[in-house]
């Protein structure tokens, strides 16, 4: 394989689905992995049906809403939006995030 | 994970299939677009659809995921294997029954004995903060309670104010006038504050004003709602009704709410007002409960209460002084140390019959899986992880326990409705015996641990086999692991049922013990009645003295009748009236129990006078008061006053009047020394007794006492008969044989002995059928190997007792397990054996050879089919 391709951090699929969804508005699942993908530029190595487990704990804990609509082909599917707490929620993943990362760069450039 | 994510996932697994469809949909919808952008860029449909998938990744795991991520998977499982263990129990229904009878015997009879248990001793009694009600009792020495008298009673109630409520009570017994025959109706007569103290409401009307605790207040009464449903048909218009109690009108002002009065035997109570003869400070005759107040503890009380008795000590008789005043709470003094301890020891019992039982269904499921060996390989060698197959079988098992449960507590219901009167016999009337909440919560945690218990071992046993070893075997291999597994359990079983035999034996021991001592009387064709005397129709001693004369007479005519005696206590009844013997100078002597009797009682019981005389006709009113004493009592005087020869001496006995509560100490003369009648329990020692005559002292109530020529009770007719004649309005209760009589002095004995025996024999046989178990399926097993030592020459009844040699390994050492286990374990029983010790060689002795005996009849079946293997058959099946 001659292109470096990420894996998704582990836990980070959760922080990729609500920025996506504070970004983007309401969005159905292919949108919403079609989005991620897009975004990273190609240099995630995604499964695409893995945002379907995802979306669904993020729903179960209130972070984001379904609402049935229709896809570009005429389907019935779920769109998904972002909740007020599903906002809370992103300022902390957010905030979690950049302090690993920033914790993790200390180590990088003192070593 | 937050609550709202609980109930989220506990919500997504009521709603999988709607979440499983709704996610297939979003799937279809999701490769469509993928497939349908894929085209727009320019690849082919066939391209399309293959790059849409693949990018998608795995469906099978997004589906697997999702159910994982939305809801509790375990209980998805767990769900699953239930209704793969109910089904493959439905399958299997002779294995399902019979471990579920074994389990519905081990848990209800363990649920039961909890239920009594619990309502003995756990639960608060059934009153309103039952922690405040205590028993006042006069102490006159260590050790020892007394009543107590109304002037010290009253004197209580002025002076401590620790209580809330305090009241005296003393029972009374009155003829009913209901219907034609007149019955017997007993209550008590009560202070105003009895119910305050007892915290009981009535359901219709009042209960006691002040007023009517005055002398001369109003007739009134209180019913129980037992009597008032039992006698008078639960009248709605009762409180307008009079009723005859003793021929005297009594209005009833009062119905109390169902409840633990209902099951004592007071029907009714009436206003306790004394008399002023009644409040002479020598008499004790009431019994006072008090109502702690709020926030006083019993040792308080206790304080308090010596305090007010060492300041009436001056005022009080002579004999009186010494003493002191205990106040106990009422939960202790109604559950003796002796009921507990048979309640515990009992529920030990039950323990081991449960284990015993969770031993064999160890065993039978560990047979079952054996059994399923190949199903379970086949499954292991489709990809099931091992941790998947012990969780499978054990909610298998678990399964099988929660419904044996089940039957459990059904088997419970069952022996609670069949032991209710023996029951109510046995326990303090405030325990109310039922299956509730309690309970069902302990029959649940019991069937749940069983199944934890007895399901782990065979899980993991039957897991943990070579799996593969087994798929490539040919089926029929004999496992060398689950047999010894097995028969340790089997020893084990033995060991478990020895110690309930051996406890079982030695209670019996002691009872053949118990009912081998002398009771003092002949008890052959004797039957006993009693009778209460109306104040009113016998105000006066000469009229109560004239009764018992024309009674006693008119009995000896009865046909049938071949003597007739009358006594204040019947034999091995304890005499309550304790009095004392006195000098000449009135120095107290002895200590003595009082009962009265007339001339015809040592005759009808077959008492010899050992020297001088009986009671006698000539023994009546105007002539010399006479008493007879008996030899612990003559013992006694020997020891205490040097009185060698007492018959002739002349003594003071305290006498208790006919109905006035006064002090009289009249000289009375010794004329007869009687050889010693049983009163108490068999362990304990003859009290000393003084016996006076009724003539001479008569008493309101007597006891009949009738000697028949031929079997007791059909001389009953003629006794009733003789008593209308002599006084058509009196009742006649009680009646009992002379053997009913001691039977029941027995009870406390017995019971015990009763239920640790039956015990002993589910115990023995649940071991027989383990037993079983493991003979029929090693022998089924070695079919093969019998067949060809058989065609080789062996003779059938070698194979026989090579199966029963087996049988008899595993019942030896169980039995040396089970004596050792028995020999700790009996200890706890010594204070409810009599003349028997804990270690009793006989008992376990007999506990062996039964054991023994039971061991070989459960092997017989298995050996005997093992001597009747056919070689020619077996081989030929096998080949």
């Amino acid at each position: 394989m001659s292109k470096i391709q990420a894996e998704i951090p582990y836990g980070t699929l959760d922080l990729l689905i609500l920025r996506t969804l504070e970004a983007m508005g309401p969005l159905h699942g292919y949108a919403i992995a079609r989005r991620i993908e897009q975004v990273s530029g190609e240099s995630l190595q995604l499964s695409q049906g893995s945002v379907y487990p995802a979306l669904i704990r993020l729903e179960q804990e209130g972070w984001i809403s379904t609402e049935w609509g229709t896809s570009e082909t005429n389907r019935r599917v779920k769109f998904y939006s972002l909740t007020r707490a599903g906002r809370k929620q992103l300022r902390v993943e957010i905030e979690k995030w950049e302090k690993a990362t920033a914790l993790v760069a200390r180590f990088l450039e003192s070593a | 994970m937050t609550p709202r994510g609980v109930l989220k996932r506990l919500w997504a697994l009521a709603w999988a299939r709607r979440l499983d469809r709704e996610l297939e949909a979003e799937i279809e919808a999701h490769l469509e677009m993928a497939e349908r952008d894929a085209i727009e860029r320019g690849s082919s449909p066939e391209d399309a659809r293959r790059r849409a998938r693949q990018s998608f990744g795995g469906v099978v795991q997004v589906r697997e995921e999702h159910r994982d991520r939305r809801s509790f998977r375990w209980i998805e499982t767990l769900l699953k294997d239930a209704r793969y263990g109910l089904a493959a129990l439905a399958r299997a229904p002779g294995f399902t029954m019979v471990v579920t009878g074994v389990l519905a015997i081990g848990v209800g009879a363990n649920v039961a004995m909890f239920s009594v248990m619990d309502a003995v001793l756990f639960r608060p009694l059934p009153f309103p903060q039952p922690d405040r009600i205590v028993r006042v009792w006069e102490a006159p020495r260590p050790g020892v309670v007394n009543a107590t008298s109304a002037t010290e009673f009253l004197s209580w109630k002025g002076l401590a104010r620790v209580f809330d409520a305090m009241s005296a009570e003393t029972s009374v017994s009155v003829a009913l006038a209901n219907s034609d025959e007149p019955a017997r109706f007993t209550g008590k007569a009560v202070t105003a504050d009895y119910f305050r103290v007892f915290g009981v409401e009535p359901m219709l009307g009042r209960t006691f004003s002040a007023d009517e605790e005055k002398p001369g207040g109003a007739r009134v009464i209180v019913l129980s709602h037992a009597a008032w449903k039992d006698y008078f048909a639960g009248d709605a218009q009762i409180l307008r009704r009079r009723v005859m109690l003793d021929g005297e009108p009594y209005q009833v002002i009062g119905v109390l709410a169902p409840g633990a009065f209902d099951r004592d035997e007071t029907r009714f109570w009436k206003p306790l007002a004394f008399a002023p003869d009644q409040l002479a400070p020598e008499i004790h005759w009431l019994t006072v409960y008090g109502r702690l107040a709020s926030g006083v503890t019993v040792s308080q009380a206790n304080d308090r209460m010596q305090a007010i008795n060492a300041a009436l000590l001056p005022t009080k008789p002579a004999r009186d002084r010494e003493g002191t005043v205990v106040v106990a709470r009422l939960a202790r003094l109604l559950t003796g140390d002796g009921l507990t301890r048979s309640i515990y020891v009992a529920f030990g019992a039950v323990v081991l019959v449960l284990l015993i039982a969770c031993a064999n269904v160890v065993n039978l499921l560990l047979a079952k899986g054996a059994l399923r060996e190949r199903e379970l390989a086949v499954r292991a060698a489709l990809g099931a992880n091992r941790g998947r197959l012990i969780a499978q079988l054990l909610t298998e098992s678990m399964v099988l326990c929660l419904l044996g449960g089940a039957a459990g507590i059904g088997a419970a219901g069952l022996l609670i409705r069949a032991a209710r009167p023996l029951l109510a016999d046995s326990l303090p009337f405030t325990a109310e015996v039922t299956l509730d909440i309690r309970v069902l919560a302990f029959a649940a945690a019991v069937a749940f641990g069983v199944g934890l218990f007895a399901g782990t071992l065979p899980a993991l046993r039957t897991s943990f086999r070579d799996l593969v070893g087994s798929l490539n075997g040919s089926g029929r291999g004999f496992s060398g692991g689950h047999s010894r597994t097995r028969r340790a359990i089997v020893v084990g079983e033995v060991a478990l049922s020895m110690v309930l035999i051996c406890g079982a034996l030695l209670l019996f021991r002691s009872l053949l013990k118990l009912q081998d001592v002398d009771t003092g009387v002949r008890m052959e064709n004797v039957i006993t009645m009693s009778t209460d005397l109306p104040e009113r129709a016998y105000p006066t001693p000469e009229k109560a003295a004239a009764f018992y004369d024309a009674l006693a007479q008119r009995l000896r005519l009865a046909p049938g009748v071949q003597q007739a005696g009358l006594a204040t206590q019947l034999p091995l009844q304890w005499i309550t009236n304790g009095e004392g013997l006195l000098g000449p100078g009135n120095e107290n002597i002895v200590r003595v129990r009082f009962k009265r009797v007339d001339p015809g009682y040592f005759r009808a019981l077959g008492i010899p006078v050992l020297s001088g005389r009986g009671i006698q006709e000539q023994d009546r009113e105007g002539s010399p008061r006479v008493i007879v004493i008996n030899q612990a009592l003559a013992a006694r005087l020997m020891e205490v006053a040097g009185m060698k020869e007492p018959v002739g001496k002349l003594v003071r006995v305290s006498t208790p009047l006919y109905l006035e509560k006064k002090p009289f100490t009249p000289p009375v003369e010794i004329v007869g020394v009687i050889r010693n009648e049983r009163v108490s329990w068999p362990g304990d020692p003859d009290p000393a007794v003084v016996y006076a005559a009724l003539a001479q002292a008569p008493a309101p109530s007597v006891k009949i006492v009738v000697r028949a020529a031929t079997a007791a009770s059909t001389v009953v007719p003629a006794i009733r008969e003789a008593v209308r004649e002599v006084d058509p309005k009196l009742p006649v209760a009680d009646v009992a044989t002379m053997d009913q009589v001691r039977d029941r002095m027995f009870m406390g004995a017995r019971r015990p002995a009763g239920l640790i025996g039956a015990f002993a024999i589910i115990a023995g046989l649940l071991t027989a059928v383990g037993l079983y178990g493991v003979l029929a399926q090693a022998v089924a097993q070695r079919r093969r190997e019998i067949g060809i030592r058989m065609a080789l020459g062996a003779a059938s009844s070698r194979v026989l007792w090579n199966v029963l040699w087996n049988a008899l390994g595993l019942i030896a050492a169980g039995l040396g397990v089970g004596l050792a286990g028995a020999m700790a374990g009996t200890r706890v029983m010594k204070s409810l054996l009599f003349g028997v010790s804990s270690l009793d060689p006989v008992a376990f002795a007999a506990a062996c050879v039964s054991m023994v005996t039971i061991g070989i009849l459960a092997a017989f079946v298995p050996a005997s089919r093992a001597a009747k293997v056919d070689p020619v058959v077996t081989l030929r099946d096998d080949g």
